[in-house]
């Protein structure tokens, strides 16, 4: 159940999207949420695998676009899917060529479900500015992946710098698993913190991240060191338990079980696994208001304060390449 | 500002960013250990959050302290329970095989667990640990709806126990106090244990006596909780679920017992309340105003199964009536709660069930029937007096219809149609409220002749989801209306398999919310609206139905008499 459609117009694959849901049975009657995937090219299987997974969770429609070279002729090659390798979704996958690509959302927008959420994912290097992509513009929640820039801990001050509330980034998802075992931990039996450590491989943007939650919500200072990884391997808080002191720590040195240990009580093994890429984005889709605990967070790594304060408004800015170049 | 005993406001952004930015330096060189340091600000409270604040500023009493890493505005961390054990007696029984065990598997898979979980076994057999961990791991591995992944199994493993003995032995009840005991120093679970009782009726004095005796079942006795899960049959009767009640509450403390109803850990039971509250589109009109009639339908296709000693005492009436179908009339007809928090919705459903009322001609208004051999999806069915172990005669019942009425000003004459069946032609459970015609139809009566009753069907299993049925024009140069369905279905809406309802239950037991759980009141309540009706049953033999069909014909005279029919699942 697949039509693809060469060279041709945002209003054929419409058409062809109506054609295809209705030999389907309209199977996707419950859509919740349309998602917006920015590709490159290299990406586009993970990024189709991903999306696949999430979807189960949470039934979007699935609009993936790659962007291919600006200085060429205008071109939209498209192919609709419904019910087909991406699962229940209903997908179109859009390549498009030339100028068309700094107008992707002529396509777009006619092709968002009625009145859904959008959601659009970089699964890319992430933009400078959201600003300038249109198709970010029109998303009510934008999710980056800083894991993917050659630099992601300038990637991560570079998000701070272009925040505003709606942006979330995996590598903030990526620490879910570990901020929940942190916070059971100060379930069962609260203690106070008088500092806190992460270890992580060099450069991990979900460490710094991690890290500058627990500055803020335990108030003490944490210290980043460099680990061989993978991932994040390590927390430790040093406490104040009563009037006594002890430590707590979680070493996780194989990206999949964690050691548990605090003073005076045994070690305890249990799993940690780093998550596939479709279990990030289904998480992200579960919830689509504003993380401000991710904005504080990010705050607090990045040290620009006032995150969580800006406008959750965003204006296009239009930002032509071929004249940036000649500049 | 910077004194760290005052409950002061957060500061000014702009002071946190200066204090922030001049600490978040890099070490030029990877040689020095420390990377980067993110700290707070010049003094430790410049940037800290108000929990970080009432957090730091207090020194007396650890406990009472809020836990600075949870934030009700952080959506994405999970509640997980304190360390615990789960004792689980009758752990070779077929619950704790079909459900516990792979419920407790897919919690630890999702990460529900706490560090420090212990799944305790408690059974006659003459089995090591290791026995019962590959009875365990082969029930997790067959039932779990997650999947399966050694990794996960191995650290669950690693804290299974088994202690062997039957429930009169006293001696095994002291080496299972021991053993909790000894779990503290090994595993943490600083006194945190939910004792899950699957096992028949006639044990639970025993068992409880037993948890008594050896003071297990006394939360002043140690530092953590103690809990208690019971299964349904909650007795057979108002006076026995009476004694059963006073015997659990003088046991444990009343907010200690958990009653499971599995149904109520249902998705669709709980999205029943999130459609009747959180929309403004239905509640104006679920009322007597609007609403004609109430069925609520829940039908198996499979007979007894092997459970002949306990249905034929009990019957359909007893095993799904009382607890099931009343338990979704109660959330179907209560008022709107003030609150999600479980005493207010327990006390919505209270209400409710003390307004049911029954019926004063019970032989017009009230069915049951037995079924007869016949022919269900394809295959011989035999009757029930042909299945095994059922004595010769039996007039128990395998299905169950009435007419109840709920004496409330929204439902002031809206009859509550019940049926529960076995060997029916399809497992369907659903609730459907049927409005009334509309009052005037401008159409010509020929028009209108395929157009019934709007219908509202909540589809509780299978095929979770919700169904609206509605006229509307059959395309074509003439007027004509007919009825068409709009379906909404979990299922495709979100293909996500939704946790199964004794996963959740059992999360709610650790973590100590009983918001899912009937309490005695409602049990009571419900053992109320039952007994009257069992007492008249028992002087008339029920009616006969072959298997695959749907009930004895006196159901559907029953509704026939009001002018009304069943609605075909």
């Amino acid at each position: 159940m697949t039509t693809t459609l060469w060279d041709t117009t945002g209003g054929d694959v419409v058409k062809a999207l109506v054609a295809e849901r209705r030999a389907g049975g309209a199977v996707a009657s419950g859509l919740a949420v349309t998602l917006v995937a920015i590709v490159d090219e290299k990406n586009v299987v993970t990024a189709e695998q991903a999306a696949t997974i999430a979807a189960q969770a949470h039934p979007c429609r699935l609009l993936i676009v790659i962007r291919r070279q600006v200085d060429t002729s205008d071109r939209l090659d498209a192919e609709v899917q419904v019910g087909g390798r991406l699962g229940p979704t209903e997908a179109v996958v859009m390549r498009m060529y030339g100028r068309l690509t700094l107008h992707a959302e002529s396509v777009v927008l006619p092709l968002l479900a009625p009145d859904a959420p959008v959601v659009t994912w970089w699964h890319s290097e992430p933009p400078k500015a959201i600003a300038t992509d249109s198709l970010g513009v029109l998303a009510g929640r934008r999710v980056t992946d800083c894991s993917l820039a050659p630099d992601p801990i300038a990637a991560l001050r570079g998000r701070a710098v272009d925040f505003a509330p709606g942006d979330t980034d995996l590598a903030w998802t990526r620490t879910t698993p570990w901020r929940s075992l942190l916070a059971s931990v100060f379930d069962a039996s609260p203690a106070r913190a008088r500092s806190a450590q992460v270890a992580a491989e060099k450069g991990n943007p979900s460490a710094s991240l991690l890290a500058g939650w627990l500055s803020h919500r335990l108030g003490v200072t944490t210290e980043l060191t460099p680990s061989s990884g993978p991932g994040i391997t390590e927390v430790g808080i040093d406490l104040l338990d009563g009037r006594d002191e002890g430590s707590l720590k979680i070493s996780r040195p194989d990206g999949r079980m964690a050691t548990f240990s605090r003073t005076g009580q045994p070690d305890r093994q249990l799993p940690l696994l780093r998550r596939e890429l479709g279990d990030l984005l289904a998480e992200e889709l579960r919830r689509l208001e504003v993380d401000e605990v991710y904005a504080e967070a990010l705050s607090q790594s990045s040290g620009i304060a006032g995150l969580a304060e800006r406008s959750p408004l965003r204006t296009h800015l239009w930002r032509d390449p071929a004249l940036t170049v000649e500049a | 500002m910077a004194g760290g005993s005052h409950k002061a406001p957060a500061p000014p952004p702009q002071e946190a960013a200066e204090g922030a930015r001049t600490r978040f330096t890099r070490v030029p060189d990877g040689n020095e250990q420390t990377e980067t340091a993110v700290t707070p600000g010049t003094e430790p409270e410049a940037t800290t959050s108000q929990a970080a604040l009432r957090y730091l500023d207090d020194d007396r009493d650890d406990r009472s302290v809020p836990n600075p890493l949870r934030d009700a505005r952080d959506r994405r961390l999970p509640r997980v329970p304190d360390p615990s054990a789960l004792v689980v007696f009758g752990v070779t029984g077929d619950l704790a095989r079909k459900k516990l065990i792979p419920a407790v598997y897919d919690l630890g898979n999702r990460g529900l667990l706490p560090p420090g979980f212990v799944l305790l076994g408690f059974a006659r057999r003459d089995w090591g640990h290791g026995d019962f961990e590959q009875l365990a791991r082969a029930s997790a591995l067959e039932h779990a709806r997650t999947e399966f992944r050694d990794d996960v199994w191995s650290r669950i493993a690693e804290s299974v126990r088994f202690v062997p003995g039957s429930f009169d032995d006293d001696a095994a009840f002291d080496e299972l106090n021991q053993t909790l005991v000894d779990l503290e120093g090994t595993h943490g679970i600083a006194g945190n244990v939910a004792f899950y009782l699957s096992i028949p009726p006639p044990a639970f004095p025993t068992v409880l006596n037993q948890l008594d005796r050896t003071k297990m079942a006394d939360s002043s006795t140690t530092a953590g909780w103690r809990r208690v899960v019971v299964e349904k049959p909650f007795g057979h009767d108002l006076p026995s679920s009476r004694d059963l009640n006073h015997l659990v509450d003088t046991v444990f403390q009343p907010d200690e017992v958990f009653r499971i109803d599995h149904y109520l850990g249902k998705e669709t039971v709980q999205n029943l309340l999130a459609l009747r509250f959180a929309n403004t589109l239905f509640e104006p009109v679920w009322n007597s105003n609007y609403v004609d009639s109430i069925q609520i339908t829940m039908a198996e296709d499979v007979g007894i199964e092997g459970r002949a000693g306990f249905y034929d005492t009990a019957g359909a009436a007893r095993d799904v009536l009382q607890n099931h179908l009343l338990q979704l009339l109660a959330l179907t007809a209560m008022e709107e709660p003030v609150s999600f928090d479980s005493e207010a919705l327990r006390i919505e459903k209270r209400k409710v069930l003390g307004a049911i009322s029954i019926p004063d001609d019970l032989d017009a208004c009230t069915v049951r029937g037995q079924y007869e051999r016949g022919w269900l999806a394809g295959q011989r069915a035999r009757g029930y007096l042909d299945e095994k172990d059922i004595p010769p005669g039996s007039t128990t019942e395998t299905y169950a219809a009435v007419r109840l009425g709920v004496e409330t000003r929204r439902w002031a004459g809206v009859p509550f149609y019940l049926r529960t069946g076995k060997r029916l032609p399809r497992r369907v459970t659903e609730i459907a409220v049927v409005f009334k015609r509309a009052p005037h139809l401008p159409f010509a009566k020929t028009d209108t002749v395929e157009l019934g009753n709007n219908q509202l069907v909540v589809r509780v299993q299978p095929d979770e989801g919700i169904t609206l049925r509605f006229g509307s024009k059959v395309p074509g140069s003439a007027m004509e209306v007919r009825e068409v369905s709009m379906d909404f279905l979990y299922g495709s809406a979100f293909t996500e398999s939704s946790p199964e309802a004794y996963e959740r239950l059992l999360l709610d037991v650790l973590l100590g919310d009983t918001t899912l759980f009937p309490d005695h009141n409602e049990v009571e309540a419900s053992w109320r609206v039952v007994d009257p009706l069992e007492e008249f049953w028992a002087t008339k033999p029920p009616e006969h139905y072959r298997a695959g069909e749907w009930g004895p014909v006196a159901g559907d005279e029953m509704l026939a008499r009001e002018g009304r029919r069943w609605r075909r699942p």
